[in-house]
């Protein structure tokens, strides 16, 4: 569906002067493709690039075979020929416009085609009651909740069935619950309409709840692109890993690697830890440790045996109650390990065993970034 | 019940702090007088010594039953509205060139509208004239190339007064507009561009839509100031014989003999009654500005729209507007004051060029008294409303007990036309029989009445931007209420102060309306000399002043754009 190759836009010389550098990716019809990054990483240049709000310096673009940039035949299909929808951070509702017209505008830019009323009033109002706004159709739109703009912005991005629909960190401005709500109504419409979509975010929840696929962002590149789940469970770099959830890193050298069965052990500060690398990774070198806080075993002292392989003994040095778990700073040979435990209880400076599973525990690079 | 009201009076009585009483006293006995005067002798026979006489309605009834009456309501809302009008266009097609696009020179603009705001209404009315005068190089050329005699442009007219009163307010409308266009987040227009509008669908939509508001109530502000405006139909308007209310008002003073004060009076009453419900109108949509707010989130970027292949064009009208609007007046000043007879600009005219009229005005003693006069002026009226203001905006902007009042009171001087305003205080000075009439100081008290609302408007606003936490940690500190103002709120004050002491500055010294009716022979100020120079036929002298001045204006209007732009404080 959209095709980026090799995307350059630069905005002053140098690494640090922020844009993007050949960034490549492709997202499928029907998708729903999230760039994710912290703020600066370049995600929104990419995404203003595919939608024609900048030129980018380099590189080519495709949407369904048709080229709209291409700096080596000087191809650049502005914004308003692109046919997209999207939804923008500040919502950009046209508060000088009713519900409808804000709607019907994008019918009424389409090329060639004159609309009779009747027709034009049944589409605008099939899309508003799809977002649950077709009883506020004559409103005007700087009446409405930000929940509700936010509806409309979503409205008007599809009412003229876009190719690709583009959102620009669409729940940044609602308030939490209002935002789990919309992601989860977000999802369930694109998946509804079938439109491919872009999505930019840096919040690491968002993107692994809602993507199909996900590009890390960072420093104005794609540091790795997969499914949620390779993202969250196989990082391929520290990068990813300490962005994309939380998790416990122990730096130190690579002891042995067994390139059959994929696993490492690493001479970290605790002692040796024997862990595994991604699927498909070369020899991990140098490399890092890498296990979340929900994977982490925490046991009593008495009764889980001496300290051994991947198990440590540590004391309890922070307890926080979250409801559903408990959050526990565990101090191990001054390395603090966080640790999340659903079951069990353990109080303030009590000792335990910390064991870290050799399966769920990643061995990574720590200079790919 | 009794004692409960008793209760709550005294007690309403302790809260009303002494700076709104003092304020709302010197409010009430600046605006009361020049109320009850005007109102007294519309209502009364005048002798020809100004002393009252019977009471009557016949100032009314005459204006009412004369024939001319209604073609000067019609000249005057025509006048008002094509100057609006004009204003409008040519300040919004600035605003949007410069604030909204890539078009090429855009800094000419606000260099241009800087040095606009410094040329004194009489130097630039004038400078029309002789450019499209019967005898001036427009009609000259436009005769060469078409042949046929008579002037092809009669500057003498409606259409004359529109055109030089909508160029006088298009660099302000164009300062106005400027922030209008430059806070609305771009990505409204680039929503448009995604729905598929090209670039002139989404400047009528989207850009045009969003700034509707803004735009009614710059017209409506233009338009209420054309109505009250005195130069342009005095110097333009009269000649011709096309009447507008304040010009009859002059008119009936000034030319007719003997002076008519009691049907004057009566026509500014009925400009008072305009004026009022002008402005309460202009409340109502100035109000509603605000309308079109919204949130725009973290992502806010006011971006430029690329025009692509008009990149060009627009960069020539950005030349052009202001080269019509500013430089070729006054260049035609600077031809006319390096002349000793002024005639139309010609090649063989060279030779004759030269200082004389610089060396005249400057080593006169009346001019050079003129212009230490104006700064005089400026500079005492300026300061004596900052300092009110400042006191009198923290009561407002605060809510003290009795504010109300006092913010409507400050208002009310709005509702004079300036002519009007020096009428009244006209006749309070001659009645009051005192050696002030025709003093200077006269001059700095009908300032001050006059421009306290826009020095409360500015103290106002700086106010509100400080917050009252501000205040009340220096309260918690232990710091009286008196010593937070000064060591808190007059420090954060003193951006809007100063911007508003220089805006004060320039409207007292720049306007002629106000001070020709009470100037005399010791309190000659600039703008009143100009004036004078004018009707005397002296253009050289007019000129040559009219420069000096002017140079010197443009480093105070310079700085106080640089202050209020610095500070994002309003212009007008």
């Amino acid at each position: 569906m959209l095709h980026v190759e090799n995307l350059t836009k630069l905005y002053a010389p140098g690494e640090s002067g922020g844009g993007i550098r050949d960034i490549s990716f492709d997202v499928t019809a029907g998708e729903f493709y999230t760039l994710l990054g912290p703020s600066g990483c370049g995600k929104t240049t990419t995404l203003r690039s595919v939608a024609g709000l900048e030129e980018p310096s380099s590189g080519r673009m495709t949407i369904a075979d048709q080229v709209i940039f291409d700096s080596t035949t000087r191809v650049f299909l502005p914004a308003n020929q692109r046919r997209l929808g999207m939804v923008f951070q500040s919502y950009a509702v046209w508060p000088h416009m009713s519900v409808f017209d804000n709607t019907a505008f994008p019918l009424r830019m389409l090329p060639g085609k004159r609309w009779s009323d009747a027709d034009m009033r049944q589409r605008v109002m099939r899309t508003l009651e799809t977002m649950g706004l077709a009883a506020f159709a004559d409103r005007s739109a700087a009446q409405l909740s930000g929940g509700q703009q936010q509806r409309l912005a979503l409205a008007r991005a599809l009412v003229a069935e876009p190719r690709l629909l583009l959102l620009d960190e669409p729940l940044s401005n609602l308030d939490a619950q209002l935002r789990e709500q919309m992601r989860t109504e977000l999802r369930r419409l694109q998946k509804e309409v079938g439109v491919s979509a872009v999505y930019v975010t840096h919040d690491q929840s968002e993107a692994l709840a809602l993507s199909d696929r996900i590009a890390v962002m960072h420093k104005g590149r794609i540091v790795q692109i997969g499914t949620p789940h390779q993202i969250y469970q196989q990082p391929n770099n520290v990068f990813v890993a300490t962005f994309v959830g939380r998790s416990n890193l122990l730096r130190g050298a690579l002891l042995e690697y067994d390139a059959q069965d994929r696993s490492a052990r690493i001479a970290t500060s605790l002692g040796p830890v024997l862990c595994k690398a991604r699927d498909g990774a070369a020899g991990p070198s140098p490399s890092a440790a890498l296990i979340r806080p929900e994977h982490v075993v925490l046991t009593p002292v008495a009764g889980s045996g001496e300290p051994g392989l991947n198990r440590f003994r540590g004391r309890v040095s922070h307890v926080a109650f979250l409801g559903e778990a408990t959050e526990y700073v565990v101090q191990v040979n001054d390395v603090d390990i966080l640790v999340r435990g659903i079951a069990g209880h353990y109080d303030g400076s009590e000792a335990v065993n910390v064991f870290f599973p050799p399966e769920k525990t990643l061995a990574i690079a720590v200079d790919e970034v | 019940m009794t004692i409960a009201r008793g209760r709550s009076r005294s007690s309403t009585i302790r809260r009303h702090s002494p700076q709104v009483i003092v304020l709302t006293v010197l409010f009430c006995a600046s605006i009361v007088p020049p109320f009850v005067f005007l109102a007294y002798s519309s209502l009364h026979e005048l002798d020809p010594s100004g002393a009252f006489g019977a009471f009557t309605f016949g100032h009314f009834a005459t204006i009412f039953s004369s024939r001319t009456f209604n073609s000067v309501l019609v000249n005057s809302a025509v006048y008002s509205l094509g100057s609006a009008l004009l204003a409008l266009v040519i300040g919004a097609a600035q605003a949007w060139l410069a604030e909204r696009t890539d078009a090429s020179l855009r800094q000419v603009l606000y260099v241009a509208s800087i040095v606009s705001l410094g040329i004194p209404y009489v130097l630039y009315i004038v400078a029309w004239i002789l450019l499209l005068g019967k005898a001036g190089p427009v009609n000259a050329f436009l005769q060469g190339t078409f042949g046929g005699v008579g002037p092809y442009i009669n500057i003498y007219s409606l259409g004359g007064m529109i055109f030089v009163e909508g160029l006088l307010w298009s660099p302000l409308a164009f300062l106005l507009l400027s922030p209008v266009f430059r806070n609305s987040d771009a990505s409204f227009e680039e929503a448009a561009s995604i729905c598929g509008a090209g670039l002139f669908s989404t400047l009528r939509h989207i850009t045009l839509g969003m700034a509707r508001p803004a735009l009614l109530a710059l017209g409506l502000l233009v338009f209420i100031k054309a109505s009250e405006s005195f130069e342009v139909p005095a110097l333009v308007g009269l000649p011709g014989s096309t009447r507008v209310l304040t010009s009859t008002i002059y008119q009936r003073l000034t030319l007719d003999m003997p002076p008519d004060v009691g049907s004057a009076s009566a026509f500014g009453v009925l400009l008072l009654v305009v004026m009022a419900v002008l402005l309460q109108i202009y409340g109502r949509v100035a109000a509603q500005t605000h309308r079109y707010q919204t949130v725009t989130g973290k992502g806010f970027r006011p971006r430029v729209i690329r025009l692509g292949r008009w990149r060009h064009s627009a960069g020539a009208l950005i030349v052009a507007i202001p080269f019509v609007v500013v430089v070729v007046p006054l260049a035609t000043i600077l031809w006319a004051a390096l002349l000793p007879y002024y005639q139309p600009f010609s090649i063989k005219a060279f030779p004759l060029l030269g200082f004389g009229n610089f060396e005249q005005v400057l080593n006169s003693q009346s001019f050079r008294g003129a212009i230490v006069n104006s700064l005089v002026l400026g500079g005492a009226a300026a300061t004596l409303v900052t300092a009110i203001a400042a006191v009198a905006g923290w009561c407002v902007a605060r809510r003290v007990p009795g504010s109300r009042l006092l913010d409507t009171l400050a208002a009310l001087p709005l509702v004079f036309p300036a002519i009007v305003l020096g009428l009244a205080f006209l006749e309070i000075f001659v009645h009051a029989g005192s050696r002030i009439y025709g003093s200077l100081l006269s001059l700095v008290i009908v300032s001050v009445v006059a421009y306290m609302p826009y020095g409360l408007r500015y103290a106002q606003l700086g106010v509100i931007q400080i917050h009252p936490e501000l205040e009340e940690a220096a309260a918690i500190a232990g710091a009286r209420q008196g010593g937070a103002f000064v060591r808190v709120v007059l420090p954060l004050l003193l951006p809007a102060l100063i911007s508003c002491w220089l805006f004060v500055f320039l409207l007292a010294v720049r306007a002629v309306s106000l001070m020709l009716l009470l100037a005399g022979p010791d309190s000659q100020v600039v703008a009143v000399a100009l004036f004078d120079f004018w009707n005397n036929g002296q253009i050289g002298e007019l000129a040559a002043l009219g420069c000096v001045w002017t140079a010197i204006m443009t480093v105070f209007s310079t700085a106080f754009l640089v202050v209020a732009r610095r500070y994002q404080l309003p212009i007008g």
